[in-house]
């Protein structure tokens, strides 16, 4: 018996390691199928914008919703750039550096706010938000209005030169990985089944000994981490930086990434749904004028139709099926 | 600082105020009500003045019966976007804040598209100087918060007076009691929509021979009613007239005296302030989302 189970899920095993190596094969390949420069750029957005609806969604893991997701991404990207420009550090060296730097604001404004419930805790990252574009905006220091321009590339390693977006796209899906390996070890470990448990019930959480604040603290240090790699990754990979970039609408934007793809999928949730969010309005171009408004429409309609996300998909054909079947079933006993 | 000055500053704020008052509490109202956070509130509130436009400029009517007009029109406009668009996911508040964005681009782009982007204006109704004894104000601007007064004063009426306001309270209270009374519940956020994204539209209306009307104006509006929020809470209609007149103060006032400094420190009062009342100066935290 046990045996056999072992062949199970050793069967299983097989399989998705096979699927994760034909994907891995795919990802590393990509830059030989695709050989324009813009749609290697899209590309790289997506893989931006996905690591940031990740971090909406470890968010939402714990039962907080964030509308601030782009303040942090903001911190990223304006430490990094400052450090490589005004201490000459060097680009590998800032980009963990910008991490660690927006977790440690994320470590401060966490602890004060992240005690807020439900609705208080919307605003306040709102206010948040508002508050870091402004300041980027207002101080000179930090590049006011009109931004930080000429921010250099990351230094060559070996032959490595950063010049064609190839180069970028490697270390952007290095960085993506490693978001989606770090976050899927925690989603699967003891902390990870804490914070499915505080957004399930709380209260009950808590009676079981779990520390709410302490674990939502940590999803909001991680999620800050993680926002602020991509935030270093952008800053160099663009070469400019200026705070409209970073405002509300675009931490709406990445809390539709998460709605999109299945609230319920904290992995491949904010891939599909950046996915859709990021591609869809290229395919759109047809039309360029009307593009916002096609892109809208099928937002409403994804919403309305599937509410629980494009993954809630073929679970929801399952139970039509079911339905259906029984439906059918139903008739034949009632002719019979 | 001279009274003359003041007066200027302080006229200048009440006005602003009171139109952040007068498109706030359409905003809590849908929020409150029907459990909507309405990312498109904004683009009504642009529809609003565009319809103000095309009345009174293009089929030359009366400044103000083109108002209410186009008032009409923004209040039918989003009873039908509740109907298609929010009455399927009703409840959700997530969901519907994504619909609403979804709303929002159609908007914009739609004025984008059908409007251009040139900036448009309307020549005020009223024209002028009044003068209190030494202090001279701008007739307009006078008008412009008595309306929004008098626009207040009438949802007072309409929520505490009324059959269908006391309807709202009480889904607002607890949908699902109401509905048991015999409350029909989906006719009251349909109801509730249409009051709150009129009042937006209405308050388009009055300021379109005030600010020039673009199509991105809703954006930038609906960031101010965010602060508003912010300041008065999620909840309370009194949170959002003190909060609207505050953020209006704050900004004219401000803006002379420090530049845009000013809204850093308005935010990180906010920010203070939310530390220790989470829900906002009015509101109570609500602990559900």
């Amino acid at each position: 018996m046990g045996k056999r189970l072992r062949m199970c899920s050793m069967k299983l095993r097989i399989k998705e390691v096979t699927l994760f190596i034909a994907l891995g094969i795919i990802l590393l390949l990509l830059p030989l199928i695709i050989k324009s420069p813009y749609q290697m750029h899209l590309i790289i957005m997506l893989c931006i914008n996905i690591v940031l609806g990740m971090s909406f969604a470890m968010l939402f893991s714990t039962g907080l919703i964030t509308i601030g997701a782009a303040a942090f991404w903001a911190v990223g990207a304006y430490a990094s750039a400052l450090l490589v420009m005004n201490l000459d550090l060097s680009f590998w060296l800032a980009l963990p550096l910008a991490s660690i730097i927006t977790g440690m604001i994320g470590l401060v404004l966490g602890s004060i706010i992240v005690r807020a419930p439900g609705v208080a805790f919307v605003v306040q990252t709102m206010v948040i938000n508002m508050i870091v574009v402004q300041a980027l905006g207002q101080i000179g220091f930090l590049g006011g209005w009109g931004g930080i321009l000429g921010i250099p590339r990351p230094n060559p390693i070996a032959s490595i030169k950063f010049v064609s977006k190839t180069h970028y796209y490697y270390l952007i899906l290095f960085l993506l990985l490693l978001t989606v390996a770090v976050f899927y070890g925690l989603y699967s470990s003891r902390i990870g089944r804490a914070w499915r448990s505080i957004r399930l019930n709380p209260r009950l959480a808590q009676t079981l000994g779990i520390d709410l604040f302490r674990y939502r603290l940590l999803a909001f240090i991680i999620a800050s981490m993680s926002a602020g790699l991509v935030g270093s990754f952008y800053a160099h990979y663009f070469g400019t930086i200026e705070p409209g970039t970073f405002s509300v609408f675009k931490s709406i934007y990445i809390q539709i990434y998460g709605i999109l793809g299945g609230l319920n999928f904290y992995l491949m949730g904010p891939i599909i749904g950046a996915l859709i969010m990021t591609l869809v309005p290229e395919f759109l171009r047809i039309g360029k004028e009307i593009e916002p408004i096609l892109t809208g429409g099928i937002l409403i309609l994804l919403v309305i139709f599937l509410p629980g996300g494009i993954l809630s998909l073929p679970e929801r054909m399952g139970s039509f099926a079911t339905t259906f079947l029984s439906k059918m079933k139903g008739k034949e006993s009632f002719q019979s | 600082m001279t009274l003359d000055l003041f007066s200027q500053l302080f006229v200048n704020g009440l006005t602003t105020g009171m139109i952040y008052v007068l498109i706030a509490s359409g905003l809590i109202l849908v929020l409150g009500v029907a459990r909507i956070f309405n990312f498109a509130h904004g683009e009504f509130y642009m529809l609003g003045a565009y319809a103000t436009f095309a009345l009174c400029q293009v089929l030359q009517v009366n400044f103000f019966i083109s108002i209410v007009l186009a008032t009409l029109v923004v209040a039918l406009f989003a009873a039908i976007c509740y109907r298609v668009v929010f009455h399927p996911i009703r409840g959700n508040l997530l969901l519907c804040a994504a619909a609403s964005m979804g709303l929002s681009m159609m908007f914009e782009r739609g004025a984008l598209v059908s409007f251009g982007t040139q900036e448009r204006g309307l020549p005020s109704a009223f024209t002028g100087v009044m003068t209190i004894g030494t202090l001279a104000m701008p007739v307009e601007k006078i008008a412009v918060i008595l309306l929004c007064v008098a626009n207040m004063l009438g949802l007072y009426y309409l929520l505490m007076r009324t059959k269908l306001g006391k309807a709202m309270r009480a889904v607002k209270l607890d949908t699902e009691v109401a509905a048991l009374q015999g409350i029909n519940t989906t006719r009251v956020y349909g109801l509730t929509m249409a009051v709150g994204c009129a009042l937006s539209g209405l308050a388009g209306g009055i300021i379109a021979p005030l600010f020039s009307i673009t199509p991105a104006m809703g954006h930038a509006m609906l960031l101010k009613c965010f602060m508003v929020l912010i300041v008065g809470g999620l909840e309370s209609m009194l949170g959002g007239v003190v909060g609207g007149l505050v953020i209006g103060m704050t900004l004219s006032f401000g803006y002379y005296f420090l530049g845009g400094l000013s809204e850093i420190l308005l935010f990180s009062i906010i920010g203070v302030i939310l530390v220790f009342k989470p829900g906002g100066l009015f509101g109570e935290a609500v602990e559900d989302v």
